[in-house]
């Protein structure tokens, strides 16, 4: 079942002779259930690609939908909803808040979003398998990178998100802990049924996606022959 | 709330100067406030002991109580009831072998009227006669005790101390109570006059005479030397420090907003909406305020206890709760200024590229 749709996206920008032409007639679609790679190097718009589908950017030309819902059709109010509410945003870095300690970021989002949640038991075989139960009482100033990514990982994870966004996930983690937050993303695609969708370039996470697309120069095409590489 | 209590418990040291910066600006504007109010009060507190709504003065005295002299003829037609008081005012300096000169304001005033009917003392009793005084307590602060006798100004006539009394001052000077016959010997005045004033607890009070006229309590008061331009230099200093308080607390504010741009920024990419960063802001910035503004109270409450009682100070619960409210929304408005960077901040910012 389809969760997320763009359709024919173009993002410009800048204007006049100095206009860019950063997204390029992009169609895209993440299912339930599966793991969708999009690598590409720096610049190559893939970040855009994912503020667009996340909802914090509006594509020049085109549509987005997420759950049948068109963005576009959405106030500033029920894209904060959506956000909150449907999408896991896992994001490269500053992703924290450096004031709250690991409890502190899960009993925020709970200030705001009180029900589906996590249970804390789930939350409990998270962090476990994240390896971050001793944690808890920490502040972010005080683990290391892989820590701190493996937190936020779980911090999006919180919301039972139908999708979950992410943005170079495991840019400061070694394989190990790569392969672990891989095979967290395939759990959660088959067993919550969720949809998932990594922006990276780290090649280590090929082999647990379902699909591979690659996007270079604005251009975005589905390339599912690096999995078997 | 959770959020600006949680930022505070982690980053205590910073939040403890921003504190500690909000109650030396408490600090200063209550002790700047209780100066101002204890000076005020000297100039009036012997008036507001009596209760009284208006006075009549010699029209030509320029609401002046030391210009002011009532003759005998002018007097004669006015009826004084049990609301009315004659006075009778004169600067003296009271003068003891061996201990300090005390510049007063000598009040003769008659036994039967309200005035001296109504004087609550701290020690000793009413005048008996007419070189019997009753003095401010500041005569006691001084070494002066009861049964001493002293001069006023060059008058032979020793007058004997038989009471004090507290808060009655006029125009900053310690009062001097005694009998109106005292006055006109003080005064060298020949029997034609019979007082400086009359003071009355009605404030329609009229003297039917020509040549007098009646002002109100609060004309009187302003046209007391030197009370509005003293009072005036006072708002002043305090209005400015508020401006300034503002204006630092406001910058302190807004230094501390940009500063968690960056997080606020992850908050509303994950979906946290503007209003919830925008009350953690507001409500940081009034826990800090009022932070500041107890330990400013109690550092405040500290002076007072251990604060000389010759320095004029006094603590006006209703005006320095109404300074306090002031810093509280001073704090508000501080915190307001950077809202609008926090609904424009942009979530993609956090977004590698």
């Amino acid at each position: 079942m389809t969760t997320l749709q763009l359709k024919n996206i173009n993002k410009y920008f800048g204007s006049g002779s100095s206009r860019v032409h950063v997204l390029k007639d992009i169609n895209f679609t993440a299912k339930k259930g599966e793991v969708n790679l999009v690598l590409g190097p720096s610049g190559s718009g893939k970040s855009t690609f994912l503020t667009i589908a996340g909802g914090l950017q509006t594509p020049t030309e085109g549509s987005v939908e997420l759950e049948g819902q068109a963005l576009k059709s959405l106030s500033n109010k029920q894209r904060d909803a959506l956000r909150l509410n449907k999408i896991g945003f896992v994001l490269q870095a500053y992703n924290l808040i450096p004031y709250l300690t690991v409890k502190e970021q899960f009993k925020l989002v709970t200030k705001v979003k009180k029900e589906h949640n996590l249970d804390d038991k789930t939350l409990d075989s998270l962090m476990d398998q994240l390896g971050i139960t001793d944690l808890e009482n920490k502040y972010p100033g005080e683990l290391s990178g892989g820590q701190n990514q493996r937190v936020a990982i779980a911090r999006a994870l919180f919301t039972k998100p139908d999708i979950i966004l992410a943005d170079e996930p495991t840019a400061a983690l070694d394989s190990e802990r790569v392969a672990e937050v891989g095979k967290i993303f395939q759990t959660l695609a088959k067993e919550q049924n969720t949809a998932v969708v990594v922006v990276t370039h780290d090649l280590r996470l090929i082999n647990f996606a379902d699909n591979v697309y690659e996007i270079m120069d604005g251009n975005m095409s589905l390339n599912n022959s690096l999995k078997a590489g | 709330m959770f959020l600006s209590l949680k930022e505070i418990k982690k980053e205590k040291f910073r939040y403890g100067l921003i504190v500690a910066m909000i109650v030396m600006i408490c600090y200063l504007i209550f002790i700047l406030t209780s100066l101002a109010m204890g000076l005020s009060s000297q100039n009036t507190d012997a008036i507001d002991s009596w209760n009284m709504k208006s006075i009549v003065l010699d029209k030509d005295s320029n609401t002046s109580l030391s210009q002011s002299l009532i003759t005998k003829d002018q007097r004669k037609n006015i009826k004084l009831t049990k609301n009315e008081a004659l006075i009778g005012q004169a600067s003296v300096v009271a003068k003891k072998s061996g201990y300090a000169k005390e510049s007063s304001q000598f009040l003769g005033l008659s036994k039967k009227q309200f005035i001296s009917k109504n004087l609550v003392l701290t020690s000793g009793h009413k005048i008996n006669s007419n070189h019997q005084i009753v003095v401010d307590e500041k005569f006691k602060t001084d070494g002066y005790k009861l049964g001493d006798k002293l001069n006023l100004n060059s008058d032979k006539t020793k007058y004997t101390i038989v009471g004090f009394v507290k808060n009655a001052k006029l125009n900053i000077a310690p009062v001097i109570y005694g009998d109106i016959t005292a006055w006109q010997s003080i005064k060298n005045l020949n029997g034609q006059f019979t007082g400086s004033a009359i003071v009355s607890k009605n404030a329609n009070f009229k003297a039917n005479n020509e040549q007098l006229e009646t002002y109100s309590t609060s004309t009187f008061i302003s046209k007391l030397p030197g009370y509005s331009a003293q009072n005036s230099t006072f708002i002043f200093m305090i209005g400015f420090l508020m401006v300034i308080s503002l204006i630092v607390i406001a910058v302190f504010l807004y230094i501390l907003t940009i500063q968690k741009l960056q997080n606020y920024a992850v908050l509303r990419a994950q979906g946290i909406p503007a209003k919830t960063l925008v009350g953690a802001t507001i409500s940081q910035s009034i826990i800090l305020v009022i932070g500041g503004l107890l330990i400013g109270t109690i550092l405040t409450a500290a002076t007072a206890l251990i604060i000389p009682t010759s320095i004029p100070m006094s603590f006006d619960i209703p005006i320095l709760s109404s300074v306090g409210i002031g810093l509280i929304l001073t704090g508000l408005i501080g915190a307001l200024i950077p809202i609008k960077l926090i609904l424009n901040v942009d979530p993609v910012s956090v977004i590698g590229g």
